[in-house]
């Protein structure tokens, strides 16, 4: 029984930055309709700008990761209006190849910038573990499930709170009669990939150092959010929380009870099991967005 | 119209670029052509780290043979390929350095099955291989003669543990390894030694090679009332562990296995978690005096960290350096860098490397044996924040 | 005019071998050759149904086994173990056509995603039939009566015939009513099914034929490498594939095959043209400008 807990927490912390991961690609993918193979590149980014800003500019660990986070959304804005943009009427397998191409690119750089061996992002938290009944958290963990918590919470609120939200919402639901009363669609679009960007970028400054920074970490990451994005339904924020945790534990709960071999294996299996049942992810409404 | 412009530019270009370098590289041939050997290895993808490692060690070794002349009077340069972790790339390699580069060796091609995805090639068109870190029996024991290894298969690094099993006082031991070639092998192996000492084995836990999070190993690990964990992985997962066990207050005897377990990068990565754990190595940059030629290794730490190399990256970029002296060698013997020749005075090389002595034996069927050396194996421990030797080791 | 390059190019397609004498250049041939299969039988799902599938290299993967254990394990003769991978490999897809039997877009694209990685990771533990991550070294070449195909130039004929076998599957179909039955589908579904065109029984068969070819690729890359390992299943192979289809130019029967073509001289020149440290990087801008100046593909815009 033990042991369940600590399974079960264990794949909450995870699950949290799978979420914040799922949150992002569903905006991007769901409500643009841009299959962003390079999602998991912005991950890779959030790392490695924390690690920078913590081993070359000296910052502080919580100003390096506010600073990560506003390098994804720099990042993805600029790639929205240069890449993204221009190619809006192309095909959507056009864009995704696009996309592939920055996926590549992007992870290539990294190789050449900092090299292969990975790196250790340092941080401020003792290193002995909380012990709650059984279960042992190490107080990091614990940081990265709140500060998870908190940016989910953020980006509902940026969604259902704010003018910009509800400019998303209605680019969304109809671009064209959101054009006629005055939205900006193509700002949005830049808003919306970048703030997407933005996300991933944070789960990577945060799980950084909680495991460690290194080129190809986003490959994982870009697969586990289009997951979630799925299971909780395509533009569905609400669900792609859901979808994150539940992946989370379930992958936890699999590699602890099934095998460890196959622990990536029940994510998929689960995705497959829950398309079969419910085509339209868990939590499938007819409206996109919220 | 700029389309078509671009395109056929762009098809010009790639084939231009293709034919191009075929002809610069005949070009090339022709003239005083210096002693080329192939290197075919990790240099991009996961473990990028390891490859570009091993490049920089052979690179050091490529230097010092053409300061001392190179080798029969011609300079020794390195043709460098990427396998980028992908068996079949590792083949393209192959195929591209024997056939355009013309290589009368190649060392490669660090993991297991990218090195017997090349081997076919080795055998097609009569080049050897000297193969540096991998580590599955079968490369041996294939029946290639075009193979020959100079890092310790499992059952060889077993072999070396042997004498330590019981100063380690192992009652019950776990295993949690890399789910490739190299951690099944690894658990096989140290099974069996375990096994003929009549030591129970608890759980074997595997871990994918991308994994970050073993916290469901772990946890399943503390419940089997087990006092030693051998784990097999590379030195990322090494350090992920170790944090990991440390979190769930796993307290064990931990035994890494491989040699890839880059002792100096764990104490930084990994702090306190790393105090107390045991490491099989096979170079100690900490110490290189008690290495077999303590002159050669402690040469070779200094020039390393003249080039700013990372210090982490000596235990795995010795096997670099070790490969490319005994092509060269064996080139000396033969007395031209044709491949069969080269083939023939591998077997006659005798020569000490960084590691130790380097020397092939005969190892796999009859009539089509590869060649394996018999590397020196040792053991070290992470204490007070510093690589030691344990107390049992010290002589 | 188009007739006459037609000619030319079959000519010079079947005395290859006599004017290529260089072994590497055959090498990356025979690879543009398989890959050319298998970008062709992406087509067919991408292009013409409209469908993506991003875990094609579950099916190439499945063939390459197959083909493998079949003349390894079991000693069969490779004109058997062929029909059989292709056969294997299709069974597969009609299971993923059946299983996806509701899903349209995203939902397909997750579903044959998480299929693939299954598979993948059965490939990698269930060690007594797979050999795991040791791979099966020594697949045998094939034998056509007392010769080994073994030689570069008889397997680059093998190959080519493979190549031509999907062109004129892929022709065939596309042409026929069944053809015409994938565009509407691709087109507008509900209307196709309006008027009587079964979505889901198209796209199964559609996913059918794929899978087969795509096992067929898969079972000549086995007998050339002669080497199969779990790294077959890599998303790479998937990755590679897409771009194939979609920079060759999607839904034309030509489009993957110059996809694949260059796809595969790509890499190669870059690795002859630049040190390994820019090739990758490299490959990813080309991708992208290429992309960006042809958005519709190659052929497309050449072409039409």
């Amino acid at each position: 029984m033990d042991q369940l807990l600590q399974h079960l927490v264990n794949g909450l912390v995870l699950g949290g930055t799978y979420a914040l991961l799922g949150i992002g690609l569903t905006l991007i993918f769901g409500l643009m309709n841009v299959v962003n193979f390079a999602h998991g590149e912005f991950y890779t980014l959030g790392a490695y700008a924390t690690f920078a800003a913590l081993t070359l500019a000296d910052l502080n660990f919580f100003a390096a990761l506010g600073l990560a986070i506003v390098c994804g959304l720099v990042v993805g804005a600029v790639t929205e209006f240069l890449l993204v943009r221009p190619l809006r009427r192309e095909s959507i397998d056009t864009v995704m190849l696009v996309m592939i191409g920055v996926w590549i690119a992007m992870q290539n750089s990294e190789l050449l910038v900092w090299g292969g061996v990975a790196k250790s992002i340092p941080h401020p938290f003792s290193t002995t573990p909380l012990t709650l009944g059984g279960v042992s958290l190490a107080p990091l963990r614990l940081f990265v499930l709140v500060a998870a918590l908190g940016l989910i919470v953020g980006a509902h609120l940026l969604i259902h709170r704010t003018r910009l939200g509800r400019a998303m919402r209605a680019t969304f639901q109809d671009a064209d009669t959101a054009a006629l009363m005055g939205v900006r669609i193509r700002r949005i679009y830049t808003a919306t990939f970048a703030i997407g960007s933005g996300l991933a970028a944070a789960a990577g400054a945060l799980l950084g150092p909680v495991f460690i920074a290194y080129p190809s970490m986003g490959d994982l990451a870009s697969l586990k959010a289009f997951s979630v994005v799925i299971l909780g339904g395509l533009g569905n924020i609400a669900g792609a929380t859901v979808g994150g945790l539940v992946l989370g534990v379930a992958e936890e709960l699999g590699a602890g009870y099934v095998s460890s071999g196959y622990r990536d294996a029940v994510g998929f299996v689960i995705i497959i099991a829950v398309l079969l049942l419910r085509p339209s992810g868990l939590f499938a409404r007819a409206e996109r967005v919220g | 119209m700029r389309k078509r412009w671009f395109l056929s530019i762009l098809t010009v270009g790639v084939i231009a670029a293709f034919v191009g370098s075929v002809v610069i590289g005949l070009d090339v041939a022709r003239a005083q052509a210096p002693v080329r050997i192939g290197v075919i290895e990790p240099l991009s993808g996961p473990v990028a780290a390891s490859g570009n490692y091993i490049r920089m060690g052979a690179e050091i070794a490529r230097d010092w043979l053409n300061a001392k002349g190179g080798v029969l009077g011609r300079k020794v340069e390195l043709v460098i390929e990427d396998n980028k972790s992908d068996p079949k790339e590792a083949a393209s390699a192959a195929e591209k350095l024997i056939v355009r580069d013309k290589v009368p060796a190649i060392m490669g091609a660090w993991g297991s099955s990218m090195t017997l995805a090349a081997m076919p090639k080795l055998e097609e068109y009569g080049v050897p291989m000297v193969v540096e870190t991998s580590s599955a029996a079968s490369i041996t024991k294939r029946g290639n003669p075009w193979i020959f290894r100079i890092s310790p298969p499992s059952e060889m690094e077993a072999v070396g543990l042997e004498p330590y099993v019981d100063k380690l006082a192992i009652k019950k031991a776990d295993f949690l390894a890399v789910n490739t070639d190299w951690g099944r092998g690894s658990i096989q192996a140290f099974g069996d030694l375990l096994k003929k000492k009549g030591l129970p084995v608890g759980a074997a836990e595997f871990m994918e090679q991308s994994a970050t999070d073993m916290n469901a190993q772990i946890t399943k690990i503390k419940t089997t009332g087990g006092d030693t964990l051998f784990l097999t992985t590379a030195v990322e997962q090494i350090t992920l562990v170790l944090k990991q066990a440390q979190e769930q207050r796993l307290s064990r005897k931990i035994v890494t296995t491989g040699g890839s377990s880059s002792p100096t990068q764990l104490i930084k990565q990994a702090g306190a978690a790393a105090e107390g754990t045991y490491h099989i190595v096979f170079f100690m940059p900490w110490f290189p005096e008690s290495m077999p030629d303590g002159k050669l290794a402690t040469a070779f730490v200094d020039e390393w960290a003249k080039r700013g190399n990372p210090f982490e990256g000596l235990t795995e970029g010795f096997r670099g350096h070790d490969g490319i002296v005994t092509i060269a060698e064996a080139v000396k013997v033969a007395g031209k860098d044709d491949p069969k020749a080269v083939r023939d005075a591998l077997w006659r090389v005798n020569l000490t490397g960084v590691n130790g002595p380097i020397h092939f034996e005969k190892d796999g069927p009859a009539g089509k044996e590869s060649g394996q050396s018999k590397p020196s194996i040792f053991i070290v421990q992470i204490r007070d924040g510093k690589v030691a030797l344990p107390e049992f080791a010290r002589k | 005019m188009r007739r006459a390059a037609g000619i030319l190019l079959a000519l010079a397609a079947l005395t290859l071998p006599l004017w290529i004498a260089n072994a590497y250049f055959l090498h990356v041939v025979i690879m543009a050759g398989i890959f050319g299969v298998l970008a062709s039988s992406l087509n067919l799902l991408l292009g013409y149904t409209g469908q993506l599938s991003l875990g094609h290299a579950a099916f190439f993967g499945i063939g390459a086994y197959a083909s493998a254990l079949l003349t390894l394990r079991w000693e069969w003769s490779f004109w058997l173990a062929l029909p059989a991978a292709v056969l294997a490999a299709g069974i597969a897809g009609w299971a993923i056509g059946r299983l996806a039997l509701k899903l349209r877009g995203a939902y397909f694209v997750l579903v044959t995603i998480s299929f693939a990685g299954v598979i993948a990771l059965v490939s990698i533990n269930w060690m007594d039939l797979t050999n795991g991550p040791l791979g099966l070294p020594g697949v045998p070449a094939p034998e056509l009566g007392p010769w080994s195909l073994r030689t570069k130039s008889a397997y680059y004929y093998l190959v080519l015939a493979a190549v031509a076998l999907a062109y004129e599957v892929c022709r065939r179909l596309v042409h026929s009513r069944i053809g015409r039955a994938f565009v509407a589908l691709r087109e507008n579904e509900s209307l196709a099914e309006s008027v009587g065109v079964d979505g889901t029984r198209y796209l199964v068969l559609a996913a059918v034929v794929s899978a087969g070819l795509a096992g067929l690729a898969g079972s000549l890359y086995a007998h050339y490498t002669r080497f199969v390992s779990p790294e077959v299943f890599l998303f790479t192979y998937t990755v590679t594939m897409v771009i194939m289809v979609v920079a060759g130019g999607k839904g034309t029967l030509a489009g993957p095959l110059v996809g694949a073509v260059l796809f595969t001289i790509l890499p190669e020149a870059l690795r002859a043209a630049t040190s390994w440290q820019w090739q990758m990087l490299a490959y990813g801008v080309i991708l992208v400008v290429l992309v960006f100046f042809l958005p519709r593909g190659i052929v497309p815009t050449f072409f039409r």
